[in-house]
């Protein structure tokens, strides 16, 4: 999809938020309608006009769009999120330290690391670093597992 | 004296010197950067000394901003985005064989730029904090307006006037989200209590300022090899040129000025006080070709942006800059609410971190004269060994603070969303304001109208209010200005 797509959907994107958070003041309570309902307008009526006026320019100019490039390698790129979303997922039960002992190596060879050396030094120096810093040095109490 | 004598005990000075030689090293690495270091280390201080952990942000802070200087001059690689205008002229010196010309001019400007900053802020902080104590709600909302104000002048080549201000607005959006104050009813939480207390701003800010740049550089097809050639011979001593002084002078006060004005960073402080030298060059002809003169004006500049971005962050609560941002997160936490109370209630905490800067600057000076050679190097650590540490730390420091999953979620979110909106040209900076001062804007605001009795007269009242008016004026005309300047060049062009 072309960046300029992208942006006249965000755009677009923009001024139904604002429409919608416009019309869901109508439901604030009491003494909000006097305070709060008038801010979240205010704010929805910028967001909506600028965002329409925005939307308008970019349709008037009417450029040839360039595809629009958020990465450019998208494995890499959709596999450090997984990464991460994995790494969050894990927390709750296993703590920092485990998950941290396999996203790490993970990210690095995903990333073109191939030496054994670096990946366990990288793994075993973050891991030692945060336990010596953070936890003896700090006192910061760092999560552990909960089985 | 008092408050001096608590930066010169051993835990402190250690911790100084951890954060700021810490700084100097994510100021060398290339797509790292102060806010990215400051906002990954905020939640770790929760459990710290207010003062030891703010000292330790502090030093991250001054080291961070001289340290993007060491790559800029030997690999012409910008550790930081303000470090761009040191490279123009570092590099050329580093070329032709005066790399420790460049790398000792460099380390005593931005000594020097820091040094007076913090001085300015020291002496001028209080001073303001005080007036701060006039203000009313009205006042409060109109001080919000000024923040976002600096919005207008983040505009550049990359991001428009509109879009720019479409960002404060969404960032202004997110922060509605939660508790209302007024009614203290639930806004657009959809039923998550993870969300009752609103968007917290810190995992926005490591998203946004950590994570994105993670995801940038392990979305990078081929990393382009660094030329280390001018690395070899920069090691040697070497004499500074004489007639430097009035450049670094002058990116001092320069950099102290811009700093102070909110919304405008290290990058163009750096930029200006360049400028301002090449103007007042006798050598203007070796300007771009590696003149010291630039090098001290540059780093100066960027270094003196570090106190005054703090000027109006810690006595009005407006960030001077996304690092004052994070360090004002920091206070938030702590306790320690941005204001008069900062340098009355609190003032064994504040001062201490403010002259902890001085011994910071102190710190990153000799371990430039000493060492900067040597951190070079930094610079060529692989994408492939910085993502994963980096993200660790990224994933552990959103945890950290409110022990939530669903702030590193978040964090993820806000970095994807991040990465779309500033492909797109948006400004990241303008939406991490609107998040700050949006809830700042709307309690001033609500109180303000409930005060008004509904009229919105109440925001032109007071002489403060007045005044406030004429700042935010003054605030918004050059920069609209310059602007519709260009809009005119461009439409002539098209003719």
């Amino acid at each position: 999809m072309s960046r300029t797509t992208v942006d006249r959907i965000v755009l677009a994107g923009f001024v139904v938020l604002a429409v919608l958070l416009y019309i869901s003041t109508a439901s604030y309570p009491g003494i909000a309608q006097k305070t709060s309902a008038k801010y979240v307008r205010f704010l929805s009526v910028c967001l909506g006009g600028l965002g329409a006026v925005q939307l308008g320019l970019s349709l008037w100019k009417e450029r040839r769009g360039v595809p629009l490039a958020l990465t450019e390698h998208v494995g890499r790129f959709i596999g450090l999120i997984a990464g991460l979303i994995a790494f969050a997922v894990a927390f709750n039960t296993l703590g920092f330290f485990i998950p941290a002992a396999v996203f790490i190596p993970v990210i690095s060879v995903m990333l073109g690391q191939r030496s054994p050396i670096v990946i366990a030094g990288t793994t075993l120096g973050l891991l030692v670093a945060v336990y010596l810093i953070f936890v003896v040095v700090l006192g910061i109490r760092l999560p552990g597992p909960h089985f | 004296m008092e408050y001096l004598s608590e930066v010169f005990t051993l835990p402190a000075i250690l911790t100084i010197i951890l954060g700021t030689f810490a700084g100097v090293v994510v100021g060398g690495m290339p797509g790292l950067t102060a806010t990215m270091a400051v906002g990954l280390l905020v939640p770790f201080t929760y459990t710290m000394d207010p003062t030891l952990g703010l000292m330790l942000l502090g030093g991250i802070y001054c080291g961070a901003m001289y340290g993007g200087s060491i790559p800029a001059i030997l690999l012409n690689t910008p550790g930081t985005p303000a470090a761009v205008a040191t490279a123009i002229e570092g590099y050329p010196m580093a070329r032709r064989g005066e790399g420790s010309v460049a790398l000792k001019t460099s380390v005593i400007a931005s000594f020097m730029g820091g040094t007076f900053s913090v001085a300015v802020l020291l002496m001028f902080a209080p001073l303001l904090a005080r007036q701060a104590l006039e203000f009313g709600p009205a006042e409060t909302f109109l001080l919000a307006l000024m923040g976002l104000a600096g919005i207008v002048s983040i505009v550049d080549e990359n991001t428009s006037l509109l879009k720019a201000l479409l960002s404060g607005f969404l960032g202004m959006i997110i922060a509605v989200v939660g508790t209302d104050n007024m009614s203290g009813g639930l806004r657009y939480t959809f039923g998550l209590t993870d969300l009752i207390d609103g968007i917290n701003f810190m995992p926005a800010l490591i998203g946004l300022f950590s994570m994105l740049q993670m995801l940038e550089l392990a979305g990078q097809r081929e990393h382009a090899p660094i030329d280390t050639s001018a690395i070899n011979g920069s090691q040697k001593r070497a004499k500074l040129p004489k007639g430097l002084g009035k450049y670094m002078a002058l990116g001092s006060g320069t950099g102290t000025v811009i700093g102070i004005l909110p919304g405008e960073g290290a990058t163009i402080a750096a930029f200006i006080s360049y400028n301002f030298a090449k103007q007042i060059s006798k050598t203007k002809h070796m300007f771009g070709k590696g003149n010291p003169e630039g090098v001290a004006a540059a780093e100066a500049g960027n270094n003196g942006c570090v106190g005054g971005s703090l000027v109006p962050t810690l006595t009005l609560g407006i960030p001077g800059n996304s690092v004052a941002a994070a360090l004002m997160g920091a206070f938030i936490i702590h306790g320690m609410i941005p204001g008069p109370e900062l340098f009355t209630v609190h003032a064994d905490r504040t001062y201490p971190f403010i002259l902890s800067m001085f011994v910071a600057n102190f710190t990153f000076l000799i371990i430039g004269l000493a060492f900067a050679p040597y951190l070079a190097r930094i610079a060529l650590i692989p994408p492939s060994v910085m993502v994963p540490i980096v993200s660790a730390f990224a994933v552990l420091g959103c945890y950290a603070l409110n022990q939530s999953v669903f702030d590193i979620y978040l964090m993820i979110a806000f970095a994807t969303f991040g990465l779309l909106l500033k492909k797109l040209g948006y400004s990241l900076e303008g939406l991490i304001l609107g998040l700050i001062l949006g809830p700042i804007a709307e309690n001033g605001f609500s109180q303000g109208m409930i005060i008004g009795k509904g009229s919105p007269t109440i925001f032109f009242h007071s002489e403060i209010a007045k005044v406030m008016w004429v700042i935010i004026i003054a605030l918004l005309v050059p920069p609209l200005l310059s602007i519709a300047r260009k809009w005119r060049a461009n439409l002539r062009a098209a003719q």
